[in-house]
């Protein structure tokens, strides 16, 4: 069944956990996997559930991202009927707006959605790693009737006070939201990941506009809705989902894909790939002396030393005898003859001088950027 | 592609410029990129038969295209002639009349697929301007012709001009081998196309260039290129360039850092290799799962290799599937190719096995 949905992605955080990988760039726009940028996940997961109409919503260091977003084209999103475009916080009549939250950032946006009009909107954040379809979600908001459809996972019931947690009756229909509760009531935790009937949304954001409150989806209007009596559905999703807004969840998603031990199957059937940039590079080279062993690496790589348990991107030079372990190296960095890096992040273009030792004792994350000498 | 060389089998179902190089690329991308980046926006590719495989690989030619308004690519092709013979590339652009005589152009630049370089043909197209003449072709004096180049147009140069045409048989260690690409004024181009047809209907524009400067009808410039050049005329030469560019001295002189090769994506993910993975000296292209052994080789783009297999000086193009424990040497297997029943094939360094498409063995 077809229906006319229009996504938006919120890609506006800066991801501050994330260190000088954020320094000049968004979160959706920074490296995953050898290959791709975070983004590339839902704007793939849209285009493979044939959602073609996306509003990227940007706000922090956006250039990169908006440039990145082009016309579309890596994901198709250059067809007819397509469209796929940057969303900044502007200037207007009003004054001069920031987002000043999740739920602010769609408000300001109305009118784009109104020229859609679609009869959904699908939320998504930029920062999510997941392969999936949107499909079963929104055919479950319309099968249940419901205002909102809130995408949930089954986490750990010891981590549960983390997340915003969503209590169901047997049907699955919302019962009760709880923010990082210390009792929670039930083990599903709240994905970020939303559907609502247009019509609806739209009454609550202009409501909310000048309320007092945060503006935020979680925070505010669902547990609004849910006053309301509002019938909010919970969709379960299963499988691999992160959310890579720390070093060290990056650095473990990262590790999954090269260690080939997690759910998430980027090797699959071409019909349902994430699309992404390519780049105009040789086939990766490895040379005489060079060793790879679980890990992934992307073309233009040249890697002429050790490499174990690592993530080695575009354009990336690893020299004799330097040995990587347990690394995420970002496009374009040199490491140098014999340097050695232990359970490190390797921000893009950095160079490595020759000899130097970093994270020795490699129990926590290491960042390196820059130019890092002994 | 009129008249290209052949490459044995890999050339029975394929045009030359479509052949994998390289593990990602086509061979006629080199070409195609050189147009690209020396800002020719306007390009056709001329081909002669097996246009499917053409169009998969350059699919809407936005790839080598700059602007998709102001600029284009397109594919000229004509209609089986009741002999092969007679399907030449100049016979191709009179078919194609309408589209090769409506361009504007000043100038057009004839280049072949199977020589590979990177070279800015501004800086030649510039003489050619300067020179008042109206045709130029471009040779390179090769120093090891004895063994190489052997068959291609030897081009008797004097002051700068084409004196004679001759066949490389290999009888000296030096000559200036035609390189195939011709600079013409494009009114020149077209008076001459239509008219080669009363002279012969076998004539093709390396044919009419030869005639030109031989019965003197134009003065025709040569002028000389002395960058790398790698040809593939056989399917040893494939092979030999293949492996020669494992090394980077060879690699640097062909992919310059302000030359990028274009090709199509494929939407591949990176490659992956197991924790018995044993790579070197090798190129492997995207979408590669390797968990065995693989030395001196080129794997294209999704070619899994199994554990206990030793892939050794093999060229396997992609989507080959190398099973379990099995070992290849000197071997070029054509796309999708599964072996997983034999144990071992071994080739010849100076003759490769190959294996033909889709193969299950």
């Amino acid at each position: 069944m077809s229906h006319n949905v229009v996504a938006m992605i919120l890609a506006g955080g800066k991801g501050t956990r994330l260190g000088l990988l954020t320094k000049k760039m968004a979160k959706p726009a920074v490296s995953f996997a050898a290959k791709y940028r975070i983004i590339d996940f839902p704007l793939s997961n849209c285009a493979n559930s044939g959602i073609n109409t996306i509003g990227v919503l940007t706000q922090y260091e956006p250039t990169i991202l908006d440039s990145y977003i082009g016309n579309g084209e890596k994901w198709g999103f250059n067809g007819v009927h397509a469209l796929l475009t940057s969303i900044a916080p502007r200037q207007t009549d009003e004054g001069a707006n920031w987002y000043k939250g999740t739920a602010d950032a769609i408000t300001q946006n109305i009118e784009f959605l109104d020229s859609m009009n679609p009869d959904y909107v699908l939320i998504l954040s930029g920062d999510h790693i997941y392969k999936t379809t949107y499909n079963e979600m929104i055919d479950l908001h319309v099968d249940s009737k419901a205002d909102a459809t809130i995408s949930v996972i089954e986490v750990d019931p010891k981590e549960a006070s983390r997340f915003g947690i969503m209590a169901v009756d047997e049907t699955d229909r919302i019962v009760e939201f709880q923010e990082k509760p210390k009792k929670p009531k039930s083990n599903l935790a709240s994905m970020g990941v939303y559907v609502f009937s247009w019509k609806i949304l739209r009454k609550y954001l202009i409501a909310d506009k000048n309320a007092d409150t945060d503006h935020d989806f979680g925070g505010d209007i669902i547990p609004t809705m849910l006053k309301d009596g509002l019938k909010l559905q919970a969709y379960r999703f299963k499988g691999y989902w992160r959310d890579v807004g720390t070093l060290s969840s990056l650095h473990e998603a990262n590790m999954d894909v090269a260690l080939n031990r997690s759910d998430l199957n980027l090797y699959g059937d071409h019909s349902t790939r994430i699309y992404t940039e390519d780049t105009y590079s040789l086939p990766q080279y490895l040379g005489r002396e060079a060793s790879i062993v679980s890990s992934i690496a992307n073309q233009g790589a040249i890697i002429l030393g050790h490499v174990k348990s690592s993530v080695i991107s575009n354009e990336v030079l690893i020299e004799e005898d330097a040995i990587v372990d347990r690394c995420v190296v970002m496009e374009g960095s040199v490491i140098k003859r014999g340097a050695k890096l232990y359970n490190t992040i390797v921000a893009p273009y950095t160079v490595v001088e020759a000899g130097v030792e970093v994270n020795l004792k490699n129990d926590e994350i290491a960042l390196v950027g820059g130019k890092v000498n002994k | 592609m009129h008249d290209a060389p052949r490459l044995g089998k890999l050339t029975e179902k394929r045009p030359i410029g479509t052949v994998s190089f390289l593990g990602r690329y086509g061979l006629m991308d080199f070409t195609l990129s050189n147009f690209s980046n020396s800002g020719i926006d306007r390009v056709g590719i001329l081909v002669d038969r097996w246009l499917h495989s053409v169009i998969s690989h350059v699919r809407d030619g936005s790839i080598w295209i700059n602007n998709t308004k102001t600029g284009s690519q397109r594919l000229f092709f004509n209609e089986n002639l009741p002999s092969h013979k007679f399907n030449t590339d100049i016979n191709n652009l009179l078919a194609n009349r309408l589209h090769f005589e409506d361009q504007d152009a000043d100038y057009v630049v004839f280049a072949p697929a199977f020589f590979l370089m990177s070279i800015d043909f501004r800086k030649y197209i510039d003489m050619h301007i300067e020179s008042g003449r109206e045709i130029s072709l471009i040779y390179k004096k090769c120093k090891n012709a004895k063994e190489e180049f052997l068959n291609c147009d030897i081009v008797k140069v004097e002051k700068g001009l084409v004196k004679d045409f001759a066949i490389n048989s290999g009888s000296a260690k030096e000559n200036n081998i035609s390189l195939e690409i011709f600079i013409f004024n494009y009114k020149t181009l077209v008076e001459l196309v239509n008219k080669t047809r009363e002279i012969s209907s076998l004539f093709n524009i390396r044919d009419l260039v030869n005639y030109c400067a031989t019965n003197k009808l134009y003065q025709v410039n040569a002028f000389s290129f002395d960058g790398y050049v790698a040809p593939v005329l056989t399917f040893n030469d494939f092979t030999k360039v293949s492996m020669d560019l494992l090394s980077y001295e060879n690699r640097k002189q062909l992919f310059k850092e302000d030359w990028p090769i274009y090709t199509t994506t494929h939407n591949t993910p990176p490659a992956q290799y197991g924790p018995n993975a044993k790579v070197v000296n090798s190129f492997v292209a995207n979408g590669s799962r390797i968990k065995g052994t693989v030395i001196n080789s080129v794997i294209s783009r999704d070619v899994i290799v199994e554990e206990g297999a030793v892939v050794k000086n093999c060229i396997l193009f992609s989507g080959t599937k190398v099973g379990k424990d099995t070992k290849l040497e000197y071997i070029v297997s054509d796309k999708n190719v599964k072996i997983r029943e034999v144990r071992e094939i071994v080739g010849e360094a100076d003759n490769f096995i190959y294996i033909s498409f889709g193969a299950n063995i």
